[in-house]
């Protein structure tokens, strides 16, 4: 039963023309959509490169310099482009490029793609996690909106009914022939995807392991779309209502839900105005020590402590470059506040994701869509460890810069210079993202969310009793 | 004909609960969208506030310090922080250039959670350094907002599909369509008639949940008359083009399944392809330079520029002796030679600046011209500007910002080249930002042309489905 249903399905399926013309389009865009992203993520990778060695070039030629003069100077740290953004590119378009790293001063990521193109970059972009997310589903629903409607049309109902049949047998071999289709597709898309990541030059930290994940990902999230179309045909009872209702629920998970979680996100745990936000850091830093400031209170303080622990009168006989000393004192009072604040915002961050999460009961989109992009590196959560990456490496370059300052100077020496050749010893900024074992772990609420999804939905096709 | 069809498709539309069902979700989804956008006006009013005041507050502080300084006082800040310098004030004392919301700010988000309200530009650092995006997390502009224009851009021409893909289909499979046939009246008129009737209720449920939801959250449309006319006829244009698509797909297509899925189609096709390809192509035609390449330039540039600063802050004078016209100290300190060499790293950079600015201009018009492919991005555009938060609002902006920036260090810059002091005299004349929005152009000629395209798709329809003959229409399943 199973098997001729599925054989007979198939076939029509096969036959259709709308069907055939409606795959090519879609195979066609993603094609085309992969090609182009190909093309940007090869550009991007490039200018990462280029921009990395000229900006270290930079930093090493900077001749004979007093080692504070180079913290103020800075340096910038890149974010690199990982392989699979090329099947998703999440939230990367939104999100900034570069940090500025310098002294005394925690910057955010500058330069978002989204900020420098038009109003119309709003709607979406042509690219392979569009085609993924938003168009498959759609091509499930073309493909079986009228799986059971179309019996009760063409009359064959009451002839099935007659046989006798196993409603569950049906509907498995109904489930079957939407299924393989739409497996196949992907199967062969995602290995065309692996093939061209495996191709690249330099591909960097493309695993096909974190690949199949995504596979799995993608599967589950179609699975979970031909259950619920199937169920709505099996209830419908017309064509056209089907289609409509179908249609209802992918407006309803895809569009209308993430916009609106995102509305509600924000309402409940609002982010800072960027100007709110550096008049919150600027207040806490004024109460604190200044590494620039000898005179405050708490300046010193530090002074007769540090005399105090070396057990010396003057500030002269210390063995190190007071200045130095304080500078780097005043630097971690400041990357703490630094801390401080952002962890707020991080805070902030992650009660935001929680209403998405919660949220997701409504909507399969959501959950595929924050897998997708953690297992692709697109996430938010790899950009917050990206940046926290970079302060990491800010507060320990100035730390390298003071302590030179400090133990080569002496005390009131402003006018010292470091080597032209100290500047090389500063290890370069290298960032690797996390692993995909401990992306699955830090995202087990939206695997379960979807799980529920599948569950759930295999529960709705188990449980129909009649078909109208 | 025409009286006996309006009251039959009111009493069938209401029996059918159609009217109540479509009235509870239009009120729905534009409470829903309209309490959204409201909520976002007023964060941003009451950010803008906060930011003012703050700055009032500082400057009675400025005042006070000043007030000291000149009486002969000790003063408790540190050195550098003493307002008598001019720097302070720039660096310290800045003012706030706020864009203020408009009246119909809340109807679209547009562009509105990328870029930042308010600046406060200093003297020091660049104006390209100025950050215009706003702290977002970048989820939240990835899923956009639900916002009145997502509504309407998205959900209405749906409401629209759902509420007309069956009007003529529907009669066929009841097989009403034979008693209709025997009445005197073209197939064409017949349609058109009952989707004008819907399009009719549609316009009337519409207009009437508007002003339901403007009056509950005390938005007072009826001070902006005009643009909530145009609002509202912008709507009544996108809505009628997709009534005449659903006509022609109607008189075209088969059953109802196939009437829904080409209408559906016609629907992904406008509203969600087109946008993606059109944004695809045109930053492949109009390609942003790199900003990380940028970044590198500048970089080299100013690196450059601080091996030579004393060179430049004498040319800078040569150049520029106005500046230091009344200066009898001829005291240089870092101020003056950074103040210099800004200057000039400004001049070289601005090249590569309006490289940008031109690109994203280019993008523009492209898009201008490029959005009647799908009235989707009319629509979008139009509501956009209605709301002044188009990507040209935001440009608009930053230019008066930039501007103001300017007006703010040439206006400290000669006390500062003259080693003068700041004072509480000179207070007043602190350069003020005041936000002039962008001038609008009138959006009714967008839904002019919107009216035009649909009447000829109805005329389309009447011309060449002459030829649906009767006997294909009675022809039985």
């Amino acid at each position: 039963m199973i098997r001729k249903t599925f054989i007979k399905e198939s076939k029509e399926l096969f036959r259709d023309g709308r069907i055939r013309i409606a795959t090519i389009i879609v195979v066609l865009l993603i094609g085309v959509s992969i090609w182009i992203s190909a093309q940007q993520y090869q550009n991007i990778n490039e200018q990462y490169k280029v921009s990395k060695t000229a900006e270290r070039a930079i930093w090493d030629n900077q001749g004979e310099k007093n080692p504070h003069s180079a913290a103020h100077y800075g340096t910038y740290a890149f974010k690199p482009k990982y392989p699979l953004s090329l099947v998703d590119q999440g939230v990367d378009k939104y999100a900034g490029s570069s940090i500025f790293l310098e002294a005394h001063k925690r910057n955010e990521a500058q330069f978002s793609i989204a900020a420098d193109q038009t109003g119309l970059a709003r709607f979406g972009d042509l690219t392979p996690d569009f085609m993924l997310l938003f168009i498959m589903p759609l091509l499930i629903i073309l493909l079986g909106y009228n799986s059971f409607t179309k019996e009760n049309e063409m009359g064959t109902l009451t002839l099935l009914k007659s046989q006798g049949i196993s409603y569950k047998k049906w509907i498995f071999g109904k489930w079957a022939a939407l299924f393989l289709p739409v497996f196949v597709l992907t199967v062969v898309l995602f290995l065309i995807a692996g093939f061209i990541l495996s191709n690249l030059k330099d591909f960097g930290v493309f695993e096909w392991s974190s690949l199949l994940w995504m596979f799995i990902i993608y599967t589950t999230y179609y699975i979970i779309f031909i259950n619920l179309i199937l169920f709505i045909s099996a209830k419908a009872k017309k064509s056209g209502i089907s289609l409509v209702v179908s249609l209802s629920f992918w407006i309803l998970a895809c569009l209308a839900v993430p916009k609106a979680a995102s509305n509600i996100a924000e309402d409940t745990h609002p982010y800072p105005t960027r100007q709110e936000f550096a008049a919150n850091v600027l207040k806490d830093k004024k109460q604190g020590l200044d590494g620039h400031n000898p005179w405050s209170k708490e300046a010193k303080l530090l002074e007769k402590n540090v005399l105090a622990e070396h057990n010396v009168d003057s500030l002269h006989k210390l063995p190190f470059n007071f200045d130095a000393y304080r500078m780097q004192k005043g630097e971690e009072h400041e990357a703490e506040i630094y801390f401080k604040h952002y962890n707020h915002l991080k805070d902030q961050f992650i009660k935001q994701s929680r209403v998405y999460k919660r949220l997701a009961t409504f909507s399969p989109y959501l959950p595929t869509r924050f897998m997708s992009m953690a297992i692709a590196h697109t996430d938010y959560a790899t950009h917050w460890n990206f940046a926290d990456a970079a302060e990491n490496y800010r507060i320990a370059t100035q730390k390298f810069l003071n302590d030179d300052f400090a133990k080569n100077s002496t005390y009131g020496n402003w006018g010292y210079q470091a080597d032209s050749d100290f500047w090389k010893k500063l290890p370069a900024f290298e960032y690797s993202p996390t692993k995909l074992t401990t992306v699955l772990s830090e995202n087990t609420a939206n695997l379960s969310v979807l799980g529920c999804w599948f569950i759930g939905s295999f529960a709705l096709l188990l449980f129909i009793k009649k078909i109208r | 004909m025409f009286s006996y069809n309006f009251k039959y498709e009111l009493k069938l539309l209401l029996r059918s609960k159609w009217i109540q069902l479509l009235s509870i979700i239009l009120l729905l989804l534009f409470g829903f969208s309209a309490y959204n956008g409201k909520e976002k006006v007023i964060k941003r009013e009451a950010d803008i506030t906060a930011a003012k005041n703050e700055v009032k507050e500082n400057d009675q502080m400025m005042l006070q310090l000043l007030d000291s300084v000149e009486k002969g006082m000790q003063v408790s800040v540190s050195r550098w922080t003493i307002p008598t310098s001019p720097m302070v004030i720039g660096n310290y004392y800045p003012r706030v250039a706020a864009m203020q919301p408009q009246a119909m700010t809340f109807i679209a988000t547009g562009q509105s959670d990328i870029f930042t309200h308010y600046v406060k530009p200093k003297v020091t650092g660049d104006d390209f350094a100025l950050n215009f995006t706003e702290m977002t997390s970048p989820v939240q502009l990835l899923f956009g907002s639900f916002d009145l224009s997502f509504v309407i851009v998205y959900l209405l021409p749906l409401l629209i599909i759902a509420f007309s893909y069956n009007v003529l289909s529907s009669e066929k499979e009841s097989g009403s369509l034979r008693l209709l046939a025997s009445q005197p009246i073209r197939v064409q008129d017949w349609v058109s008639q009952k989707l004008f009737l819907r399009f009719f209720w549609l316009s009337l449920l519409i207009i009437l949940s508007l002003c339901l939801t403007f009056l509950i959250f005390g938005i007072e449309w009826f001070s902006v008359f005009n643009s909530f006319l145009s609002l509202v006829a912008i709507i009544l244009a996108y809505m009628l083009f997709w009534f005449a698509l659903a006509f022609l797909v109607n008189l075209w297509v088969g059953d109802s399944a196939k009437n829904a899925i080409s209408l559906l189609g016609l629907w992904v096709l406008f509203v969600l392809l087109a946008p993606s390809v059109l944004n695809q192509l045109s930053t492949t035609l109009y390609p942003m330079p790199s900003r990380t390449l940028m970044i590198n330039e500048m970089r080299e540039l100013k690196a450059e520029v601080s091996k030579k600063q004393d060179k430049i802050l004498d040319n800078f004078l040569r150049d520029h002796p106005e500046y230091a016209i009344n200066d009898t100290t001829q005291t240089r300190g870092f101020y003056h030679r950074y103040m210099a060499s800004q200057q000039l790293v400004k001049q070289e950079l601005n090249p590569v600046l309006t490289g940008y600015e031109n690109q994203l201009q280019k993008q523009q018009a492209w898009l201008e011209k490029l959005k009647w492919i799908s009235p989707a991005i009319t629509v979008q555009e139009s509501l956009n500007k209605m709301a002044g938060a188009s990507t040209g609002d935001y440009e608009h902006f930053r230019k008066q910002v930039v501007d103001f920036a300017e007006t703010w260090r040439s206006f400290l810059t000669p006390f500062l080249y003259n080693n003068k002091d700041f004072t509480q005299k000179d207070y007043s004349a602190l350069p003020q930002f005041i936000f002039q929005p962008k001038p609008k152009s009138s959006q009714f000629v967008v839904s002019g042309i919107l009216l035009i395209v649909s009447m000829l798709l109805f005329g389309v329809g009447f011309v060449l489905s002459k030829k649906v003959k009767e006997e294909m229409m009675l022809k039985p399943f």
